[in-house]
């Protein structure tokens, strides 16, 4: 680095260090940038040489932490100098001092470009790296080209290329048309041909970008991939220097396993199984050893394999290999480990159901919950919060309530969260529920989020049976001699409300309770005030027969507050003491709070708000994310964004039922979020509290000043408080019903209904001609579903048996209820659920269609060449053998039709058919009568019209010939559900457009003829 | 993705910064001191990782190695593994080592005692710090692959420098 001889730098320099402060070192700094500015402004013509010592001594400034904001232009035209000492020194400043918005960096453009495209490799470095750093959307436009030569040529070294490949995935984050998906994606695929190891490594990174970005157009690379892996795993041709601590290339290992964790599956069954074998072999061969680098390295493979296998959603042995191992990684020493170990049993609980393999570790995640890194402790946290369910949610929140008093206060907070989101999630019985937060507030009162609190009350006002339990606890809690004043609120709350019910036993006469409540008053704030006074109201309405001196007491302390300066107190003392003199009038104002509706719990509503990722692109992360885990469910498929239109079901729909309870005006088939409007919780509270007469009682005109105590609540909530109005809303579903039952078709788990008050979830598992569904029904709410009936109307081709429903569903419970199913013969009819039960005064029916498609019975097969042509040779014509031309097809790429054929279970036999655009499809239909029946069906599309095709149908049964081609006509005609985000699905390849069409002549054409 | 290096000593004083998502000056100090204040803190024999989404906001992991009296930091995205990113930091610093000798002097190197020689390590620092990443990406992971590139720009300083002064640390490693 030519700086000697700069002896004003050195000066300069020394200068600095000799500075006794940060003020003598900022007048120095200050000075010398007056200095160099002048020197700018007044000498136009500065040497290469003076510049560069100039401009040296501004990067220093920098690098001090001060704002240097000129002699930028100076910095950018160093970079055109024709030396390598200016040039140096024009780039490294310009990658320091600007970033991608200066327009400076405009001007520098041509002189990167003539460094690019020139021949001195030191040249194309220095601006690859400039560009790889900064270059923004400009950059990317006018140099993507280039750079793209230069990775692809064969004459460059590899130090110019490995930087090209990532200086152009930077221009591709900058603006992703620079990268013309049809020519680059086989290009792309000869890239990882590489040998060289630090070339493969970034073009491996420029893949990851690409797939990420768009997996189908890179389809190509994948077995490129897996032949990658097989070469490092092998340890096959890794040179010394690429080999690090006895591992070939960690990080090609790394880069190259998340790049196909983009990809949805892998068709291919030879690249499958060579893939499963590395795995397998990574998964198997990895000890924890002495060495920490070595180790580190080791698992950052196994932790990638891991995630690898967990997202090919590998068969189940291998899958509790997985939790096997990270079983034994959340027991090791090394904290690395540990730490990834309960992180990906983490990961692996959303994707997977391995809980009850992960249940096994509960015991050491529990014991790492003290461990004493505190990174480690929020991973177990994390981990005990997702393995949590019905089972062991009294150990693991009664855990979590031993560990608050020593836990971090970093962490009290999202414990505390946790907890009480556990608590009402899983709670076995609802006094538990009430323990649990009652001591929450007890050892952590500060971190008790007001949510939490209202939360409680509400479960309380709806369970009468819970009332007089919460307030003899509540009671308990008050002769401690510290109280947080969290525990104020919630008791006078529940004292207020409830403390009449406990009236007979010892200590609980009015007065005492008032005066247990009133010792407390003093030690509030403000905001605690009010809910004491109403409790005092409520109690003294409560005291039968009136007890004249604790009346004579209340009185005082509502005239004590009379002129309060909180205008809150005072409105509240002031109207309380009027209205207690009213006598009777009381009891109605001041009745009973009413139930409140069941709404989803803020709390949890808050959690998964808070859950949601969207920086995170990786496909574990995407799946994860819609599978969030909810007691209620299996799985939870939201419906994507983007509002569904409500589809005709025909006489399948829901019966609307007229409802006695006011329910928010909450999914309407159209709506696109299937919460309740999140509703003021506080509103909800107090907002009651207010004085609202009921229907017809006359009520002085002032009250309706008092119901204002919390803003707009009371609008909303005036209905809430009148029980009695029967309102005619009706109980919605949230989500739509025909989207759920199409993806239910291609998965087998998932939901299929949900409204307000269940979500009936579904699992099956199908074998030939079996198959064995289980209904999860989940009651949402915190009181149970009564009358509870499920009739299934099967089809003439199933035989379905349904064991027994219970008559009722327990709050907050989920029942299984098994459902086998038998299919007799081939048929395209569907099964219909109809289910009703009662919540309150609601009587709720609903008929639904049961995923028990033909499909379900449909196993892929594959079937060679030698095998084919005989099997379609042999089944020639009618009946067996079936054609059609369909039209109004939904256009679609071939390759997303192939897809979707997939996922139908059939299986597309790529290389029988030597024209690109037709598919043939190989598969075996099972039924009670026919037993194994093979199917073949080929499916030739026209390039230039997607919206037909013509169909081709074989087996050895006519109706199921017939009725198989009429229900994969439907399932292309309209396809009622996309299986991906239709916006990310790319047009249809113009290179399969451009396809000519096939003469008379040709020999395709001719197999094509024969076939 | 990278999202920074940073290296600082055990007494918080930052000793090379690098964002590769621009951040003004002052934002980068202020990220720089909070990560200090956590690792700090932080015991030994304890893992390399620390929660890093409440400094560095969402989609942010952070892991650290702790070398003698400095903190190697380097902060990225979910898109890297991060023991991977472990095993990179072990790069940075067995490369640093071989250049400057000894790394538990890394310290010195990073604030050497004549002017002159404080710039050129900073210089060569940074030199080396981009041959291992590259505009946030990994660009080589090998060491040895490394010490070539650094090599060749070395040359390339000696062939242009009239005095011929290559820093010592600096000829010392290129004749190995």
């Amino acid at each position: 680095m030519a700086m000697h001889g700069m002896r004003g730098l050195s000066v300069f320099i020394s200068d600095i260090r000799n500075c006794q402060n940060k003020e003598q070192e900022r007048l120095r700094v200050d000075k010398e940038l007056g200095n160099v500015r002048t020197r700018f402004k007044n000498e136009k013509g500065l040497t290469p040489y003076e510049k560069k010592k100039y401009v040296w001594k501004m990067l220093y400034i920098y690098m001090l932490g001060y704002d240097v904001d000129f002699g930028h232009m100076e910095a950018v035209s160093l970079i055109s100098a024709p030396k390598y000492p200016e040039k140096q020194v024009g780039y490294i400043v310009t990658s320091c001092l600007l970033n991608e918005n200066h327009d400076f960096l405009r001007v520098a453009i041509n002189s990167v470009r003539n460094d690019i495209i020139g021949r001195n490799e030191t040249f194309q470095c220095l601006a690859l790296t400039m560009v790889g750093n900064i270059g923004g959307r400009e950059f990317a436009e006018s140099l993507a080209p280039d750079v793209q030569k230069l990775l692809l040529s064969s004459s460059c070294r590899p130090l110019v290329r490995k930087k090209a490949a990532l200086c152009l995935l930077r221009l591709f984050r900058k603006n992703p048309d620079v990268v013309n998906v049809d020519g680059w994606a086989d290009r792309m695929a000869q890239l990882l041909d590489e040998r060289d190891l630090g070339v493969l490594t970034s073009s491996m990174s420029l893949l990851v970008a690409l797939v990420s970005n768009n997996h189908e157009a890179y389809w190509t690379c994948l077995p490129k991939c897996v032949k990658i892996l097989e070469r490092l795993a092998r340890n096959q041709d890794v040179p010394q220097e690429y080999t690090y601590y006895g591992i070939p290339s960690p990080w090609l290992q790394v880069k190259t396993m998340r790049a196909l964790q983009y990809f949805p599956s892998i068709e291919d069954p030879n690249t499958r199984r060579t893939l499963f074998e590395v795995l397998q072999r990574i998964l198997m061969g990895t000890d924890v050893v002495k060495n920490v680098n070595k180790n580190n390295a080791s698992h950052a493979v196994l932790f990638e394999a891991l995630a690898l296998v967990m997202h090919l959603d590998a068969e189940k042995e291998m899958m509790s290999q997985c939790v096997a191992l990270l079983g034994k990684f959340v027991a090791v020493r090394e904290p690395n480990i540990r730490y990834l170990g309960l992180e990906n049993m983490t990961r692996m609980l959303m994707v997977t159901d391995v809980q009850e393999v992960i249940k096994r570790h509960q015991v050491q995640i529990i014991a790492s919950l003290k461990d004493p890194d505190i990174s480690i402790r929020r991973r177990a946290l994390d981990l005990l919060y997702g393995m949590c369910d019905v089972t062991n949610a009294k150990d693991i929140v009664e855990e979590l309530l031993q560990y608050l008093s020593s836990a971090d206060f970093a962490m009290r907070e999202e414990l505390s969260l946790k907890a009480a989101i556990l608590a009402e999630k899983f709670a076995p019985d609802l006094s538990w529920y009430v323990d649990v937060i009652l001591q929450l507030i007890d050892k952590a009162g500060d971190f008790i989020s007001d949510d939490i609190w209202f939360r409680v009350v509400q479960f309380v006002i709806n369970n009468d049976d819970l009332q007089p339990y919460a307030a003899a606890k509540v009671k308990e809690y008050l002769h401690k001699p510290a109280v947080h004043e969290t525990m104020v609120k919630v008791s006078a709350y529940i004292l207020g409300e409830y403390s009449h019910l406990l009236a007979r036993r010892p200590g609980c006469s009015p007065k005492e309770i008032f005066s247990i409540l009133h010792e407390k008053l003093p030690t509030v704030s403000t905001t605690t005030i009010p809910i004491l006074l109403s409790a005092y109201a409520k109690i003294l309405m409560h005291t039968q027969p009136p007890d004249q001196e604790l009346q004579n007491q209340i009185w005082a302390i509502f005239t004590k507050y009379e002129s309060c300066i909180d205008a809150e107190i005072q409105q509240r003392a002031v109207e309380y003491f009027a209205l207690s003199r009213k006598g009777a009038a009381l009891m109605d104002i001041l009745a009973e709070m009413p139930k409140f509706p069941e709404r989803q719990s803020s709390l949890i509503k808050k959690a998964e708000d808070a859950e949601v990722d969207t920086a995170e692109q990786s496909a574990i992360k995407l799946r994860a994310q819609q599978q969030t885990s909810n007691a209620l469910v299996v799985t939870d498929q939201r419906p994507a964004n983007g509002a569904p239109p409500p589809v005709p079901v025909g006489q399948l729909s829901l019966v609307k039922v007229p409802s006695m309870i006011t329910t928010e005006d909450n999914g309407t088939l159209s709506k696109v979020d299937p919460q309740p409007p999140s509703a003021d919780l506080l509103g909800d509270l107090l907002g009651p509290l207010a004085i609202e007469g009921p229907p017809g009682a006359t009520v002085p005109s002032e009250h309706n000043a008092v119901s204002g105590l919390e803003g707009a609540a009371e609008a909303v909530d005036g209905s809430a408080i009148v029980p009695v109005e029967v309102e005619t809303n009706t109980v919605k579903p949230i989500g739509n019903i025909a989207e759920r039952f199409h993806a239910l078709c291609l998965k087998d788990s998932g939901v299929l209904y949900e409204d307000p008050y269940i979500q009936i979830g579904i699992k099956a598992e199908w074998r030939a001609h079996h198959g064995r569904l289980v209904l999860f029904l989940g009651n949402k709410n915190t009181a149970p579903l009564i009358s509870v009936q499920a009739l299934i109307l099967p089809p003439g081709h199933l035989k379905m048996e349904l064991s027994l429903v219970p008559e009722t569903i327990p709050p907050r419970a989920q029942v299984q209820c098994p459902l086998e199913v038998v299919n007799l013969r081939p048929s395209r009819d569907v099964a219909v659920l109809d289910y009703s039960y009662k919540f309150g005064a609601n009587m709720v029916n609903v008929k639904l269609r049961l995923p028990a498609t033909l499909n379900k019975f449909l196993q892929p097969i594959p079937v060679s060449a030698e095998e084919f042509f005989p099997q379609w040779r042999s089944l020639s014509g009618p009946p067996l053998k079936l054609q059609e031309v369909v039209r109004g097809v939904r256009p679609m790429p071939l390759s997303e039709m192939a897809n979707l054929l997939n996922s139908f279970r059939l299986m597309i036999s790529p290389g029988l058919d030597p024209n690109p655009n037709n598919l043939v499809v190989c598969t075996t239909f099972y039924s009670e009568n026919t037993h194994a029946i093979l199917c073949l069906v080929r499916i030739e599309t026209d390039p230039a019209d997607r919206t037909q095709l013509r169909m081709t149908l074989a087996s050895g049964d006519p109706t199921l010939t017939f009725e198989l081609k009429e229900f994969i006509k439907e399932q292309l005609v309209s396809i009622p559900m996309v299986p991906r985000a239709p916006a990310a699905a790319p047009p249809a390849p113009p290179a399969a457009q451009l396809t000519p069409q096939i003469p008379a002549n040709d020999p395709a054409a001719l197999l094509a003829g024969l076939l | 993705m990278i999202k920074a290096v940073m290296v600082m000593n055990t007494q918080g004083k930052p000793r090379l910064a690098k964002f590769y998502e621009y951040l003004p000056v002052e934002k980068q100090q202020e990220l720089i001191r909070r990560v200090f204040a956590v690792l700090c803190g932080r015991a030994e024999n304890v893992s390399n990782f620390i929660e890093a989404e409440s400094i560095f906001g969402p989609d942010s992991r952070l892991v650290y190695k702790h070398f003698a009296t400095l903190y190697f930091v380097f902060v990225f995205d979910s898109s890297e593994n991060e023991l991977a990113v472990l095993d990179l930091i072990q790069v940075f610093v067995e490369t640093l080592d071989k250049c400057f000798k000894n790394v538990c002097e890394l310290d010195i190197v990073f604030n050497y005692s004549k002017e002159m020689t404080l710039l050129e390590n900073i210089f060569w620092i940074h030199t080396i710090l981009d041959e291992i990443i590259f505009g946030g990406q990994v660009l080589e992971t090998s060491s040895a692959e490394v010490m070539k590139a650094v090599e060749e720009i070395s040359k390339l300083e000696a062939a242009s420098n009239a005095i011929t002064l290559i820093p010592k640390s600096a000829s010392g490693w290129r004749s190995r």
